[in-house]
């Protein structure tokens, strides 16, 4: 049947990636509709029990400061909280959550479900609906055709997925459930690219079969900091992890049946995460290593379902539980649910704007792993990118795009739409060129204007966001400004913390500056110092400390931008531009590059075909149109 | 029609001025479009091959009788379809063929827009380039030589491989940076620090090459101070050779300070005050010691010259004094060895001393030795290098975040932060070769070439 109610927006996926944009499009209200395969897998998590972790922290702030429901959501579910590489510097801080799967799961469902503007279903979608290369809505598997005037679709793993254990394969989109068998053919026939991605989970095992007392205890941290900025204060349990490691004999029983491997044995062919790799691909690649580490996750508060991260793998069940039960503390182990390989359809982002709207449909927008990413942040990150961005596009606001200085998740963006993906796509520290700037920490103070300007934040959240702004920006120019001198009380104060003496006058940014110093240490030389907020502490304090470096990026940020900034209209011609080879100048057709800066990260464009772009751009900027 | 960047350009690439042969060069995308419709000969035109025949103008009279060169896309030297007409000398006749080229379409290439061309269709990087600017200026034919070298790529290969070695420093970095606890990396701060260092030496290597460079590129100026009658006029006559000397004023200066321009051992050098010194000879001398400070400062070598059949007199010893405090390089000229003997050289704390005889031209070649040794240094000529302004600017700037980094990876900061230093390394680098470029700095960088260039 047709549908009898008309909504602005369907969403596809009930997803990391595809609750975020639901959720954000009927936040900012618009009538939105999330059809999902089903309504109990809502906010599942498939692989593992965690949220954050390295450079992936970053991207559930940033989804937090843009409105979305990841970071807030894991604050209320979390069994442990903890920031990574704390003893390092403050670029690769990273928090990172133990999260109760059963509980991450409900609150995100009832959250959706108690969201103004926004309708949930249970039906799949077999087909997109366009007219005129514009989406006019959906058609299910139950025959209904929703229309619609913008479409999101955040599939994950579930087209035409294929699930491997051993030498068994059978379809399914994850797990035990129904894989969407159609849904892709419909975006081929629409001229979309696609191709197929291999990932991979590691299999379940019975806490009640585990000895842990043989095992090192992994707890989270004493004073847990929340992802979300609106997170006053955290309730949650600190539940433990354990850490144990694979051994010779565990190498040993993978390595004589690698037959029994998928991956091996040449049944699977796709391209998986070489980041992530399955324990068999550790185990043939790093020959030379004697171990690998294994850590025991909790999945949920009363469960006793633990997660083997480090053992993803597609032996066969038999080889599963051998070599698990080879493994120290393991001995025992019963397996509730073996690890396995999924193999599924993804469209090639090049295909994708910097919004992630389709260059072929107007209205249509991917998100997640569709998109060839993995993780459950780096889905959310697109999700709530391509549900602002479809609100914009029906709401007619400018497009909402976060540039490489801006964010981790313009970093992820820009590198699928310009760079395209071969192994699905993880982010990285590395992946970011002004990391320094980009710091987990100061997420909220970086993004709050862009996205109070964008309507995704309230006034009131803004403007506490901008007195924490102002606080430690005028604490900082006063730090500058006081002096200390040199004599006997002072003197001894900073003896007894451990701290040079002085020998001329010296201001107090400047011993702040001082590896040992911080800012409370401050305050007992000189007392009259205003006590501060933890965290305004912890701003002045990198500010201070890595002003140089700071200073240093920003310049490096300021030629960045220079070449961002000089645009390229999207229905440049460039066959209209000489010297350019067949090859660059196909690259650059299909890309379509928005700006010089994205031109110049294109794989296979030279410096010199950047530099006759630029010269023509400048020389007929406004005017090619003129046949003078 | 629209100015397009695959437009057709022009200019007498022989210069404006009277000659054997001219030459007129053209090149852009329908050039030998162009070329059919002023030229007797048609085509089929071959790539490398000369033709001869008439330029016409459009009432089809003859202009010359000429001989046109085919270079085609993408070997040729701006990498578009291009000619060359090798015309008659005169300027009258230049002009003609240059106005009936433009008379098609065609429109006067700008200063250096030739290579220009030739850099961005990838014929050649940025110091390659420079080196065209440098072959093109070059003073001697050693100079020329050694351009060439750059030219041919040598120096870009060397850039490449320092590039490298920051790459891997950056690839090695990011690895402490997001696997930290997975021991992917072995290096230690030890060995981290001598790819640093010997990015450093390199640096350090090329900047000295282009200091060096640039005496063999521009040249010299010598100061010849000593007290009267000592022969320091001899002496000039002696390393110019008096047939060669050339003498113009330095706009800007004052009149009578003079330059003469030579080569020794290929390498062009000049003499300042040349006049000062030549009217020693008929007049009293007045200027002898008391040099003014500006002429020293403006020197690159000075050559103090005392006359070695007299002892070391009050004078003598004045200007031993002043030469202490300058940091220039100095040789001590002991003249008139052809008379005996009678100075005592161990008075003279100078440490480079050349004895000679401007009558019998003895010791000259010390001299020659002694000067090429202080211009060139321990380079040999194909170590050489030009750059530009902004060039040496970069690599300065390069090597100081070097002597940052050093530090920084001493005391093992965290890796993000060296990260910082090594992006801006690597972005220095990148200038220096133009892989990173921007339209203003390629206007300035082909404003110095000559206009068929």
């Amino acid at each position: 049947m047709r549908y009898p109610k008309n909504y602005d927006i369907i969403v596809i996926g009930g997803g990391h990636a595809g609750i975020e944009a639901s959720l954000i499009n009927a936040r900012l209200g618009l009538s939105t509709l999330l059809l999902t395969i089903s309504l109990d897998s809502i906010g599942q998590m498939s692989c593992n029990p965690a949220i954050g972790g390295l450079a992936k922290g970053h991207l559930v702030k940033e989804v937090d400061i843009l409105g979305g429901e990841m970071a807030r959501n894991i604050d209320q579910t979390g069994l442990q909280f903890k920031i990574l590489n704390r003893s390092k510097g403050p670029a690769v801080w990273s928090s990172r959550a133990q999260a109760d799967m059963t509980a991450y799961r409900l609150r995100m469902k009832y959250t959706l479900e108690n969201q103004k503007n926004l309708d949930t279903k249970q039906e799949m979608v077999d087909e997109i609906l366009t007219e005129e290369n514009r989406i006019v809505g959906v058609k299910t598997n139950l025959g209904n055709e929703y229309f619609s005037k913008a479409v999101v679709i955040t599939t994950g793993t579930f087209m035409k997925g294929k699930i491997f254990i051993g030498l068994n394969t059978y379809s399914a989109g994850r797990a035990w459930e129904p894989p969407s068998e159609r849904l892709s053919d419909s975006l081929k026939s629409l001229g979309l690219k696609i191709a197929r991605l291999k990932t991979g989970t590691t299999p379940r095992l019975d806490a009640r079969t585990i000895d842990f007392d043989s095992l090192m205890l992994q707890p989270g941290d004493d004073d847990p900091i929340p992802f979300s900025f609106r997170t006053k204060e955290l309730r949650r349990p600190n539940m433990p992890c354990y850490l144990t490691y694979t051994n010779e004999k565990t190498h040993e029983i993978i390595l004589k049946n690698l037959d029994q491997s998928p991956l091996y044995s040449g049944i699977v062919e796709s391209m998986g995460p070489r980041y992530c790799p399955s324990i068999e691909d550790k185990v043939v690649k790093f020959f030379e290593k004697t171990q690998h580490q294994i850590f025991l996750e909790p999945e949920d508060e009363k469960s006793t379902e633990i997660y083997a991260d480090g053992l993803h793998t597609s032996m066969s069940y038999e080889v599963q539980l051998n070599f698990l039960r080879s493994i120290k503390g393991l001995e025992k182990v019963e397996i509730m649910r073996p690890g396995y390989a999924i193999e599924y359809d993804f469209v090639d982002p090049t295909q994708l704007k910097h919004t992630l709207e389709t260059k072929k449909i107007k209205g249509l927008f991917l998100a997640g792993q569709i998109n060839g990413t993995s993780g459950y942040e780096e889905a959310a990150a697109q999700g709530i990118v391509a549900g602002i961005n479809a609100a914009f596009y029906l709401l007619k606001k400018e497009p909402f795009v976060l540039r490489r200085d801006d964010a981790y998740t313009g970093v992820l963006i820009d590198d699928l739409v310009t760079k395209g993906t071969k192994e699905p796509y993880r982010m990285f520290t590395s992946r970011a060129e002004y990391r320094l700037i980009l710091r987990e920490d100061n997420t909220h103070l970086r993004l709050a204007e862009k996205s109070f300007k964008a309507g995704l934040l309230n006034k009131d959240e803004y403007e506490m966001i901008q007195e924490q702004k102002i606080k430690i920006e005028e604490t900082i120019k006063s730090l500058k400004k006081t002096f200390i001198f040199p004599n006997e009380q002072t003197n001894k104060k900073l003896k007894e913390l451990g701290s040079e003496i002085i020998k001329t006058k010296t201001d107090l940014a400047k011993l702040l500056r001082r590896t040992e110093m911080n800012y409370d240490k401050l305050r007992e030389i000189v007392p009259d110092l205003e006590e501060l907020d933890k965290f305004i502490k912890q701003e002045i304090e990198i500010d201070i400390k890595y002003e140089g470096y700071l200073n240093l990026q920003k310049q490096q940020i300021e030629k960045f931008k220079k070449y961002e900034n000089m645009r390229i209209p999207e229905d440049f011609d460039y066959t209209r531009v000489g010297g350019l080879s067949n090859e660059v100048r196909g690259k650059l057709m299909e890309i379509r590059p928005t700006s010089i800066g994205q031109a110049m990260r294109i794989s296979g464009v030279t410096p010199a075909a950047v530099s006759i772009l630029m010269v023509y751009l400048k020389k007929y900027d406004g005017k090619t149109d003129s046949t003078s | 029609m629209l100015k397009h960047d695959d437009d057709i350009i022009t200019a007498i690439a022989s210069g404006q001025v009277e000659s054997a042969i001219g030459v007129i060069r053209v090149s852009g995308k329908n050039s030998l479009t162009l070329l059919e419709k002023i030229f007797t000969k048609k085509p089929p035109y071959e790539h490398r091959r000369l033709y001869y025949g008439f330029i016409k103008d459009k009432q089809n009279n003859t202009l010359d009788e000429v001989i046109v060169g085919i270079f085609k896309s993408p070997q040729s030297y701006t990498g578009e379809d291009s000619f060359e007409v090798y015309s008659h000398g005169g300027l009258v006749v230049m002009n003609a063929i240059l106005d009936r080229i433009l008379s098609e379409g065609a429109r006067l290439a700008e200063p250096g827009e030739f290579t220009k061309r030739a850099f961005l269709n990838g014929k050649m990087d940025l110091t390659q380039a420079e080196a065209v600017a440098t072959v093109i200026s070059a003073k001697s034919k050693r100079a020329l030589m050694a351009a060439q070298n750059q030219l041919k790529g040598n120096f870009s290969k060397q850039l490449s491989k320092i590039r490298d070695r920051i790459l891997y420093l950056m690839a090695e970095n990011e690895v402490r940076i997001d696997h930290p606890g997975e021991d992917l990396s072995q290096m230690t701060v030890n060995d981290r620090l001598a790819i640093l260092n010997e990015i450093k030496l390199y640096i350090s290597r090329i900047l000295r090459a282009t200091e060096f460079g640039d005496h063999l590129f521009k040249g010299l100026t010598l100061l010849i101070v000593g007290k009267p009658n000592v022969g320091k006029s001899s002496l000039l006559n002696l390393i110019v050779g008096e047939e060669m000397a050339i003498v113009t004023d330095i706009p800007g200066t004052t009149r009578d300070i003079v330059k003469e321009s030579f080569n020794i051992k290929g390498i062009p050098f000049s003499v300042l005050d040349t006049a000062g010194i030549r009217r020693t000879k008929d007049t009293i001398e007045k200027i002898g010691v008391n040099r003014s400070i500006e002429a020293i400062n403006r020197a690159d070598i000075i050559l103090a010259v005392f006359d070695a059949s007299q002892t070391l007199d009050k004078e003598d010893f004045n200007l031993i004094n002043r030469l202490k405090f300058i940091e220039k390089p100095v040789i001590a000229v002991l003249n008139k060895t052809d008379k005996p003997t009678a100075i005592n050289e161990h008075d003279i704390p100078i440490e480079k001393i050349i004895k000679i005889s401007c009558i019998t031209g003895d010791g000259l070649t010390d001299l020659e030795n002694a000067l090429e040794k202080i211009a060139l240094g321990n380079f040999d000529d194909t170590q050489l290098i030009s750059l530009n302004s902004s060039q040496k600017k970069a690599l300065k700037k390069a090597f100081n975040i070097c002597n940052q980094l050093s530090k920084d990876i001493k005391k093992d900061i965290d890796p993000v932060l060296i990260s910082v230093n090594l992006l801006s390394l690597a972005d220095y680098l990148d200038e220096v070769i133009g892989r990173i470029t921007n339209e203003d700095m390629l206007d300035v960088m082909f404003k110095h070439f000559c206009i068929g260039k």
